[in-house]
């Protein structure tokens, strides 16, 4: 329905109509600001029953944490989940994206979606975008050919792994996986073989922080634990510091009052065709 | 200096018990030059939802305009009030459309859900990654300080009259140690039966 | 056998390793002992320094000291008022809001401060105690004018090298009032009416519409007071007290400070008073 008078629905994709006046700031010298990074700890691993995912809950925007528990495990279909490490809102809408595209996929083929499909839509999305959506991938599920792991670069590449990590703290995980993991691990053990892994990227990491998510991908079954290990707990604080009522100077008030709307349904009247 | 802090301002919403405050500065600068202390950031989108657009002051007034245009197409549309959760994700959606060429602005979403009146807040980075903790958000050219600030003084279950002392103070004290935002401020106090708006006593300088 | 010996290296004069602790201070204090001498980087030419202003990719370097400033001074036939504001700032971040921006050297000398803040308070610092070794020297106060010369010449000797000085010295001597414009780059001039830093464009809009020579003493203050009040409301960068100040035949006094916030109320005050009897 887009006209003149209503030019406002969207084409699908990205909108590039900004990109000369940002381009003509920036050359004013004015810098542009920094989008929101994950600055994250992701892993994945394949023990005997399926794939545990985990990751850490911290995003920053430069060196500010600007939230302390966010979900870095995105669900994609029932049988599958994907960390995702980077520039938040591509990961956060990248995997949204893949997940509506899966769902159709189930709905037209009556099948459980297989992992390699997400692997495939994901690494063909990323590519054309030439690593300009930074979003870095730990993509892992069951499917009927058994558990999957992937991980998957922003430029597109994509590795089918036992273990992997990804993220600023990937190095600081994958030497606790290097050192402990060994083929099939009961599910205690992979579980606390992915919490030390988090762990070890929450402490020795800067950009990775707070607290340890887990997914357990199992044969038709999945068991996701947010928060299930709380690494960082916050102190207690000792005092109230609330200000007494009263003490902001106050210029104006106004006070607006909400009633509830009745809805009221008018009968149709009928077109004068006369 | 960055494009967002070219015209200043700083905004804080926070969750109270049945309740959630929004609010904002009202300088309109150009860099160090003060034009107007009349400058409003937050809009009403609904009788329980106000969005508030800090950032480069063309822009809010931009973004603001495409929202309430596609609010109003779902209201006519949907015949019922867009909820707070609902239209942060189309506002979301709209700045990630723009993932290249970007907006600038660091949206603010306060609210209460429909029906439930549950309270609900959240921030988005200027690509519109959504960022909905429990307690507070910020934006703005003084959220350093406002972090600080709210750290400090948030805590769960603040009343009506207990959130906007909190707010108001959070954010006064905050812009005072930032120069470009400030010169007076607006706090609305959301509940569900009536929006407290005040407008507040600062420095002016 | 040392390395240096092994390694053939004789010629090489090594660092001397058992300095004593007098040598210490001269070596790495310099400006202990002669304070009109800053530590220059060794290159042959130290104007390079502002090439460190910019990292490898050609980004600013985030050394952004206090800068933003509104300051003035006056003459008038009462003597000379300087008034002044007192926010100091790093980038957007306000450090201070209680910054003392006139320095009084003498009883009959006093410095404004705007620019680099620490510049200003080093350099100034450096006058007072010239000032009072001429005092010493000579068995009689320095003029104006010497004084003004004494900081000109010192910090010219480091112009283009990264100082960011503006500053007016107003004083009483024995050829009567005085008011000098000395900056960084090397400026000094006499002159009547003087505003420096970034609020100044506001604090001049002000200033020229109110001056007169024969202003009262009181409305000298409130003239100095207004404009000092008007910039900090329109220039981020200026705010906090608003300090006065009148360099008499007697000396300096101190008038008043008032805080911006209580001068926004009050001037608001006055001009609705002033509209509601039109």
């Amino acid at each position: 329905m887009s006209s003149v008078l209503c030019p406002e629905i969207p084409s699908p994709g990205f909108s590039f109509e900004n990109c000369h006046r940002n381009a003509m700031l920036e050359a004013k010298g004015l810098a542009m600001p920094k989008a929101q990074k994950t600055g994250t700890t992701i892993v994945g691993i394949i023990y005997k029953d399926g794939v545990i995912l985990g990751a850490d809950t911290r995003a920053t925007e430069d060196t500010t944490v600007a939230d302390k528990n966010c979900e870095k495990i995105h669900y994609l279909a029932p049988n599958m989940y994907c960390c995702g490490a980077g520039t938040a809102a591509d990961t956060e809408m990248t995997t949204q994206m893949v997940a509506s595209q899966l769902e159709l996929h189930r709905l037209y083929t009556n099948r459980v979606a297989r992992v390699a499909t997400a692997k495939q839509i994901l690494k063909q999305y990323l590519f054309r975008y030439q690593g300009y959506i930074g979003a870095a991938l730990v993509l892992g599920g069951v499917d009927s050919t058994g558990p999957h792991l992937y991980s998957i670069h922003p430029h597109g590449s994509t590795d089918k792994l036992p273990y992997c990590t990804m993220g600023s703290g990937s190095l600081a995980a994958i030497a606790v996986f290097e050192s402990r993991w060994k083929e099939n691990m009961d599910e205690a053990e992979g579980i606390q073989l992915v919490r030390d892994a988090i762990a070890a990227g929450i402490f020795n990491d800067l950009g990775s922080g707070s607290n340890v998510d887990v997914c357990i991908i199992r044969k038709g079954s999945v068991d996701y634990k947010r928060t299930y290990d709380e690494a960082n707990k916050k102190g207690e604080k000792q005092n109230s510091y609330k200000y007494a009522k009263g003490t902001t100077a106050v210029l104006t008030t106004k006070v607006v009052d909400i009633e509830e709307v009745a809805v009221r349904s008018i009968d149709l009247e009928r077109m004068d065709t006369a | 200096m960055s494009i967002l802090a070219y015209n200043g301002g700083a905004m804080v919403a926070m969750k109270g018990e049945n309740c959630v405050s929004i609010a904002a500065d009202r300088r309109f600068g150009i860099q160090a030059q003060t034009l107007a202390t009349n400058f409003e950031k937050i809009f009403e989108m609904g009788p329980h939802l106000y969005v508030g657009l800090p950032g480069l002051a063309t822009d809010t007034q931009t973004v603001m305009e495409k929202l309430r245009f596609r609010k109003n197409l779902y209201e006519l549309k949907e015949n019922r009030p867009m909820a707070p959760k609902v239209f942060s994700a189309m506002l979301s959606h709209m700045l990630y459309e723009k993932r290249f060429g970007p907006f600038f602005v660091e949206p603010v979403v306060a609210g209460l859900e429909p029906k439930t009146y549950e309270p609900f807040i959240c921030n988005m980075d200027l690509i519109g990654c959504i960022n909905q903790p429990k307690d507070f958000v910020v934006g703005g050219t003084a959220s350093a300080q406002l972090y600080g600030m709210c750290e400090a003084l948030w805590e769960p279950n603040l009343g009506p009259d207990e959130l906007f002392e909190t707010t108001s103070q959070a954010l006064i004290n905050a812009f005072d140690r930032d120069a470009i935002s400030g010169w007076g401020a607006t706090v609305y106090i959301i509940e569900k039966d009536k929006i407290t708006i005040k407008n507040l006593k600062t420095r002016m300088d | 056998m040392s390395l240096i010996e092994l390694c053939g290296m004789e010629s090489f004069t090594a660092p001397k390793i058992d300095r004593n602790f007098e040598d210490d201070i001269s070596k790495f204090c310099g400006n202990f002992s002669c304070n009109m001498e800053l530590g220059v980087p060794p290159f042959s030419n130290p104007m390079q320094l502002n090439q460190f202003s910019k990292d490898e990719s050609g980004r600013d370097i985030k050394i952004q000291f206090d800068h933003g400033t509104t300051t003035l001074g006056f003459m008038y036939q009462g003597g000379v008022v300087l008034s002044v504001d007192s926010r100091a700032t790093g980038g957007q971040f306000i450090g201070s809001q209680t910054m003392k921006k006139i320095v009084e050297i003498n009883d009959f000398l006093l410095g404004t401060l705007a620019g680099g803040a620490a510049d200003c308070v080093y350099w100034d610092r450096v006058l007072a105690k010239q000032c009072r070794m001429y005092e010493l020297r000579n068995r009689e106060r320095i003029s104006v004018a010497a004084a003004s010369k004494l900081m000109s010449n010192m910090v010219y000797n480091y112009k283009g090298m990264g100082l960011s000085i503006g500053m007016m010295l107003a004083g009483w001597d024995k050829r009567g009032p005085q008011l000098y414009y000395i900056d960084s780059e090397g400026t000094r001039t006499p002159g009547k009416v003087f505003s420096v830093g970034s609020g100044s464009i506001y604090a001049f809009g002000v200033l020229d519409s109110g001056y007169r020579w024969d202003l009262t003493d009181e409305e000298a203050y409130d003239l100095g007071r207004r404009a000092i009040y008007h910039a900090t409301h329109r220039d981020a960068y200026s705010g906090g007290i608003v300090r006065v100040y009148h360099m008499k035949q007697t000396g300096w006094i101190h008038i008043d400070n008032n805080d911006c916030t209580d001068l926004y109320y009050k001037y608001q005050e006055e001009k609705e008073a002033i509209e509601n009897r039109v």
